[in-house]
């Protein structure tokens, strides 16, 4: 059987790994000139900035991205951040992310310990976001923002545009797994040593080929056009994303293409700044919920100091984008970075954002639909596929896995 | 080179520039150190950069 796969990002490759080590014949085709999408670190003056992420495996070494690393074999050393979080509060002063209850009254304390209880075992049906659930249960001004914070930070999202139902799948996510980790050697080492898998399985990796065109069949895949020629295949994976997917073959599905216009890229902006002292001085996420708009802040120097020069730190702040000046948008970014430290001398390596084509998530969290498509054996994974209750890349292996479970 | 409306400003272009010749603050913008070597065209995952011709 072969397998023909779309795209050299987490999503393809955590796909190629499973399937090669099942023994499939895999193939893989990636347009840009490397691998590892969107999860790959990307060099700059000494420091192992990234091509997307923030270098951080939401639920560590026991969520289900470690664990599929582990079962396909890829050697991944996942550092536990420690404290998991910790919140920035009005006055200034950073608090465990376990003591927030703390800072709101004691009433609503003891409301918040039974409607979460209650939720999370009867989780809303409607469509309710996570701002209004908020809001209808404690209207609360520091739960709010910490709502906001929090679903930015993870998901490049306000809290009105996600479901309380994903949050709360989150939140029961969070229990079950724990919390986060950063992989020694950045997220490229991830996609780096799930690349060797696939070779050492006898796959291969093409860079710099974009497939241009996905043959069908009778309703069936039968392989795709890339580089000039026809190359043959069993199945196709696509980790491109359902939309863009589409517009590699003829699709006239108007109830799946329906559901597609639907979902919604995530955008956002991460700030990378340079130091040679700590500014946070740990490994985990600081949620700031009273900056104007970055939501968290990370220091990943402080699981692996090779992530930056000797003695150099390397910090990256992550916001939402809210408005669509994204010029004001950096600038109020970058002010909120000179009020969260204050007198601290550090240097702007760099400033990203992501939106459209090249977003956080290609479907906002609550918004994936699947890893099938309309055409038989045709298949998509990545972050517009994600499982339920996934976290970014933690996503991407669940949906990994819904998808694996139905092929192999 | 040509920066189109594709860009988001992911940067990995300027990242990639042999010549330090690609600034990004919401949008790559391409300053004289360019020499036309191309190498930024096949980095962005957008195709957002082409030649000047
Ligand atoms: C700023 C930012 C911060 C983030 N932080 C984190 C974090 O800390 N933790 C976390 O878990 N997640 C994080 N994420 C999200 C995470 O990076 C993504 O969800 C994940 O990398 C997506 O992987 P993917 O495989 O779905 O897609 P991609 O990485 O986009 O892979 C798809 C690949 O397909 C290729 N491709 C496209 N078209 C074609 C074609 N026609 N032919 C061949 N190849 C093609 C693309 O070049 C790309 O390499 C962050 C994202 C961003 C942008």
């Amino acid at each position: 059987m072969k397998a023909v796969i779309i795209g050299a990002g987490l999503g393809g490759l955590l796909s190629g790994a499973k399937l090669s080590k099942a023994g499939y014949e895999v193939e893989i085709f990636e347009r840009l000139p490397f691998t590892g999408g969107r999860f790959t670190n990307l060099e700059h003056k000494g420091f192992q900035l990234s091509t997307g992420a923030l270098h951080m495996i939401p639920h560590g070494a026991r969520g289900p991205l470690a664990s599929l690393l582990c079962d396909v074999g890829a050697g991944v050393t996942i550092i536990p951040s420690e404290p998991m979080s910790v919140i920035r509060n009005m006055a200034g002063e950073d608090i465990d992310f376990h003591d927030f209850r703390k800072e709101i009254s004691l009433t609503k304390r003891v409301k918040l310990g039974t409607v979460l209880a209650y939720s999370l075992k009867f989780k809303p049906k409607d469509d309710i976001s996570f701002r209004d659930w908020v809001m209808k249960y404690f209207e609360d001004e520091f739960l709010l923002r910490l709502a906001d914070s929090f679903c930015g930070w993870s998901l490049s999202l306000r809290a009105a545009d996600v479901p309380a139902r994903e949050v709360l799948e989150i939140i029961d996510n969070m229990y079950r797994y724990k919390g986060p980790g950063i992989p020694l050697g950045g997220c490229g080492a991830v996609t780096d040593a799930l690349c060797d898998v696939i070779r050492s399985n006898g796959g291969n990796i093409h860079t710099s080929s974009s497939v241009e065109r996905i043959l069908v069949d009778n309703g069936r895949v039968s392989g795709i056009f890339v580089d000039g020629k026809e190359v043959s295949a069993d199945i196709v994976i696509s980790n491109i994303g359902h939309m863009e997917t589409t517009k590699l073959y003829k699709c006239s599905d108007e109830d799946y293409l329906a559901k597609l216009g639907k979902a919604k890229p995530s955008r956002g902006i991460k700030i990378c700044i340079a130091s040679d002292e700590a500014l946070l001085g740990h490994s985990g996420a600081l949620f700031t919920p009273y900056a104007q708009r970055i939501n968290g802040i990370n220091e990943v120097t402080n699981a692996d100091p090779s992530l930056a020069p000797a003695g150099k730190h390397l910090i990256m702040s992550h916001q939402t984008t809210l408005s669509d000046n994204l010029e004001q948008e950096i600038a109020l970014g970058l002010d909120d970075l000179k009020t969260l430290f204050p007198g601290k001398e550090y240097e702007v390596l760099m400033v990203q954002s992501y939106s459209g084509g090249w977003p956080v998530n290609r479907a906002s969290s609550g918004s994936d639909t699947g890893n099938r498509t309309p055409v038989g054996n045709l298949y998509v994974v990545g972050d517009g596929a994600k499982g339920k209750g996934g976290i970014e890349v933690e996503g991407v292996a669940l949906g990994v896995m819904n998808a694996m479970r139905e092929i192999l | 080179m040509k920066v189109n409306q594709n860009c988001v400003g992911c940067a990995q272009c300027a990242a990639y520039c042999p010549h330090n010749a690609i600034t990004v603050f919401g949008r790559a913008s391409i300053n004289r150190n360019c020499v036309e070597c191309k190498t930024c065209v096949d980095y962005c995952p957008l195709g957002a950069i082409s030649g000047d011709e």
